[in-house]
Order: C-alpha cells, then sequence, then structure tokens
C-alpha cells in the first residue's frame, strides 16, 4: 500500500467522514420530517407532545447542517489531491465513481449554502428553496450512500498501516487536524445556535434570533392593516364569534414554542381559547381543519391543522402573548399556537375555522 | 452489504433526480455545480496557498496555532457572509438577523487570535 502522507490518509479521510456521515444522517432524517409534518401523507402522524418536539428536530436540523460545514471543508481537504489523480479516468467503474462524486460535492455544497443563507432569510437565488432543498436532500443522502459502498473496504483499512506516514514538527499533525476539525465545528455551532437554545443566545455572535419573540412576517408584509375589534369576527362553520365573545369564554394559558423552519425558536406564554372548544361550541365534528388569515394572499395565508393537533387541549387560538394583547405584528386580534408545530403553520390574523375531514 | 448500500443509494438519488427534474433551470444548475467549482478552483488553492505562506513564514512555534486560528476565522467568516451581504434579503423581521454582526464577528474573530496567543506563549517549547 502507498504510505500516505499527511491529512490525506485514508484514516483521517474516515474519520472525518464518519462526523460528516452522522450530521448529513441528522439533517436528513430531521429535514424529511419536517417536509412531512408540512405536507403529511397519509400514513404520517406527528405527535403533539412534547410540546417543543419540532423545535428540537428543526434546531437539530439547522445545527448539524452548520456543523457539516467546517467538516464538509475538511473532508474534501484530505482528498482534494486525488483530484488530480491522472489518468482522468481508468476505466468506467472509475469514471462513475467519480461522477458520484462530483454529484456528492454538488449536492452537498447545495444543501449547506443554500440552508445556510435559507436560515438568515437571505435567497439569492431564483429557484423556489423548500421543494429544491429537499429534491437535492434525496440525491446527496443518495449520493453519500454509493459513496459509502465503493469505499466500505478502504475504511475498514486498520488505523496502524496508515499511521506511518511521516511526522512534520511545527506544523498539524494528524490528531491536531482532527481535534481542529472537531473544534471549527463546535466553534461554528457555538457561533449560530444561540438562535434556539435560549441561554447561548448572547455567545452566538451570528446567531438570527435578537428579540426574545421575533416576528417573522409583519402585518405590513402580510398587507393586513389595522384590524377593527368591533367588526372583526372569527367564523367556526356556521357559528360567528366577535371578540368580545372570544374573550369571556374560557381561557388556557399555555407555555408553547414558536419553532420556525428556519431554525430559530422562542418560547412565550399564550392565554387563548382552545380550538376543540370553538368546534364544540359552532357543533362541528373535529377532524382536520382548515385555518384561514386575513392575509389576502401568499402560499402562508392558511394551513391545515391535523386532527391530532385539533384535539389537543394546548392548541389555542390565542388572544394574549405574555399577559398583553396580542400586538397586531403577532396575529392580532388571534393567531394560532399549537404545540409541536413549524411556525410557519402558526396562522396569524385568524378569520375562519373549517373542518376539512 | 456494500451492493446494499450502493443500491439503496442509487434509489434514493434517483428519486431526488425524480423530484428535482421539474425545477431544473439554469439557474438552479450554477447553483448545482458552483459548490464544486469553487471549492476546487477558488478556495481549495486559496487555502493552500495560505498553508504554504505560514509554513514559510510564520516561526515553527507559532505555526500550527496560526493554522488553527486561521481555519477558526474562516469558518466564523464563511457563516456570516448571509448575515452581512444581504442585497437577497426577504422583507425585514423585527428580532431576526438584525444583530451587530460585524461587531459580533470581530470579537470573536479577537477572542480566537487571543487564543493563539496565549497557546504559543504558554506551550513548552519541547518541539524545536
Amino acid at each position: 500500500m502507498r504510505l500516505p502522507t499527511r491529512e490525506s490518509s485514508p484514516h483521517t479521510a474516515t474519520r472525518i467522514g464518519t462526523w460528516l456521515g452522522i450530521a448529513f444522517g441528522l439533517c436528513f432524517v430531521t429535514g424529511v420530517l419536517s417536509h412531512y409534518v408540512q405536507h403529511p401523507p397519509g400514513w404520517f402522524t406527528w405527535p403533539t407532545r412534547p410540546v417543543g418536539l419540532y423545535r428540537i428536530t428543526q434546531g437539530v436540523h439547522v445545527t448539524s447542517g452548520v456543523a457539516a460545514i467546517p467538516l464538509l471543508l475538511a473532508k474534501l481537504w484530505t482528498v482534494y489531491p486525488k483530484l488530480f489523480t491522472r489518468p482522468l479516468v481508468k476505466s468506467v467503474p472509475h469514471a462513475v465513481e467519480r461522477g458520484s462524486i462530483l454529484v456528492l460535492v454538488g449536492a452537498s455544497f447545495f444543501e449547506l449554502v443554500t440552508g445556510l443563507f435559507n436560515a438568515t432569510q437571505n435567497y439569492p437565488w431564483q429557484f423556489f428553496f423548500p421543494p429544491a432543498h429537499y429534491a437535492v436532500a434525496w440525491i446527496a443522502v443518495g449520493a453519500l450512500l454509493v459513496h459509502i459502498a465503493v469505499k466500505l473496504p478502504l475504511m475498514r483499512t486498520p488505523a496502524e498501516e496508515v499511521r506511518r506516514g511521516p511526522s512534520h514538527p511545527g506544523a498539524l499533525s494528524r490528531r491536531g487536524f482532527l481535534l481542529t476539525t472537531g473544534g471549527a465545528a463546535a466553534v461554528a455551532v457555538l457561533a449560530t445556535v444561540g438562535a434556539t437554545v435560549p441561554w447561548l443566545r448572547s455567545v452566538s455572535v451570528l446567531g438570527t434570533r435578537s428579540a426574545a419573540l421575533p416576528v417573522n412576517r409583519t402585518a405590513g408584509a402580510a398587507g393586513v392593516s389595522a384590524v377593527d375589534p368591533s367588526a372583526w369576527r372569527l367564523t367556526v362553520g356556521d357559528r360567528r364569534f366577535s371578540l368580545a365573545e372570544l374573550a369571556a369564554l374560557p381561557q388556557t394559558t399555555a407555555e408553547l414554542p414558536i419553532a420556525c423552519v428556519e431554525g430559530w425558536s422562542a418560547s412565550a406564554r399564550w392565554t387563548g381559547v382552545p380550538v376543540r372548544d370553538l368546534l364544540a361550541l359552532a357543533g362541528v365534528e373535529p377532524g382536520d381543519v382548515r385555518v384561514e388569515s386575513l392575509e389576502r394572499d401568499g402560499i402562508y395565508r392558511a394551513s391545515t391543522l391535523p386532527a391530532l393537533h385539533a384535539r389537543d387541549p394546548l392548541t389555542l387560538l390565542a388572544l394574549q402573548v405574555d399577559g398583553e394583547t396580542l400586538p397586531l405584528d403577532h396575529g392580532y386580534p388571534c393567531r394560532l399556537i399549537a404545540p409541536s408545530r413549524p411556525g410557519v403553520t402558526q396562522t396569524k390574523w385568524v378569520t375562519r375555522l373549517k373542518v376539512v375531514r | 452489504m456494500r451492493w446494499l448500500i450502493g443500491a439503496l443509494g442509487v434509489a434514493m438519488g434517483s428519486w431526488g433526480a425524480f423530484l428535482l427534474l421539474p425545477l431544473v433551470d439554469v439557474n438552479l444548475a450554477l447553483w448545482f455545480i458552483g459548490g464544486p467549482v469553487v471549492h476546487d478552483l477558488l478556495l481549495a488553492p486559496l487555502l493552500g496557498g495560505l498553508g504554504l505562506l505560514v509554513a514559510r513564514w510564520v516561526p515553527g512555534r507559532w505555526r500550527a496555532p496560526v493554522q488553527v486560528g486561521g481555519l477558526l476565522t474562516g469558518v466564523l467568516l464563511a457563516l456570516a457572509v448571509p448575515l452581512l451581504w444581504r442585497p437577497f434579503a426577504g422583507s425585514p423581521n423585527p428580532g431576526l438577523n438584525d444583530r451587530d454582526y460585524l461587531v459580533g464577528l470581530l470579537v470573536a474573530v479577537a477572542v480566537i487570535w487571543l487564543g493563539v496567543l496565549a497557546v504559543t506563549l504558554t506551550r513548552p517549547r519541547a518541539d524545536r
């Protein structure tokens, strides 16, 4: 076997590859879950407890993606010389292998870079992010599995055989390189994870969230102007409720997080009427509930609340947050807040609840 | 086992390609191929060149800490790009992406280089 040089042994590449594989695996599983929560296939159910479940899975999604950025760069650094191997292709299988690596690297960068930009609400591309990010995730993980299958024999090479490379005093050793890579992943996570882990907010200088409870879409951006509380009505089935009627109903207060697909989350104390009480008062059979907003258009003007969530006693049409009347930017006169749901489905400025099945 | 993993990979990748096909246009294709191109032709040679400069000009005792400090700085710079360069950002949202990221970045980088300084000055000189 060729004696490998520093930082380019299969051993180092395998180690970093394993870390990267774990990060990609976490990112993929939590990403597919998030996709299914928002576009549930018939067989899929998403639990309502713990109330912060989506906060956790989506926090893991964005955090593992951030950690994967330095890991991917380190991984490519260990194998960069192989890019210049000549001949360019030796055989058909070799060509297929190189091609699969190009797909793997392309898909990996695509996922990490678009994910990082999207998490900061920055969209320097012309395609629609969610379906593209979702489709390329399957390509990335598929290409990764092909890559693992091809490299499996090399990954099993005993570490001793590859540790005999020359050592360069003063520069980074193999161990130093691994430690630096792990440290870089840790620094990347620390710099950003405060967006979802409150006690790290001051450490995370590159965290996206700055306020205790951010507003993700202002009333202005949604085209919702001041709401007249005496004219506003909530329609549930055939019944209509005025704001005063809603406020006179028995109220529930619950500590529930807003957990955004973009990875930030924030907990608040919400007070309002449980959706299941409203459905019962209106005399409609519970089921999946379509929640519609005052927003005139936009793909997020309505959401569908699964039956499991609609039945949950903590799924509220909130009138207050942290003891104050809901501000217009947070959805005045009332907004949906349900346990364990993506923030984008916690519809604001609600006007209608409609059981759809 | 290998064949099973490989077949699963091909199936998952094909599913992804099937989902992606209706979305493909020039912009998306550029974003897909852009990563490897920018990395292989720009980023990796740049990092390699910086590594050579460090190896050439930085004294032995400082070399490893400077490399580590440089890499950590680079990672922070990369993460800061979407927060500092925002001509394509969505409409502003109160409480999101509105911290003073330049100051935060400078403080974090300063902490890293203080660490480099501290580690180098306190490290035993055994390796000289």
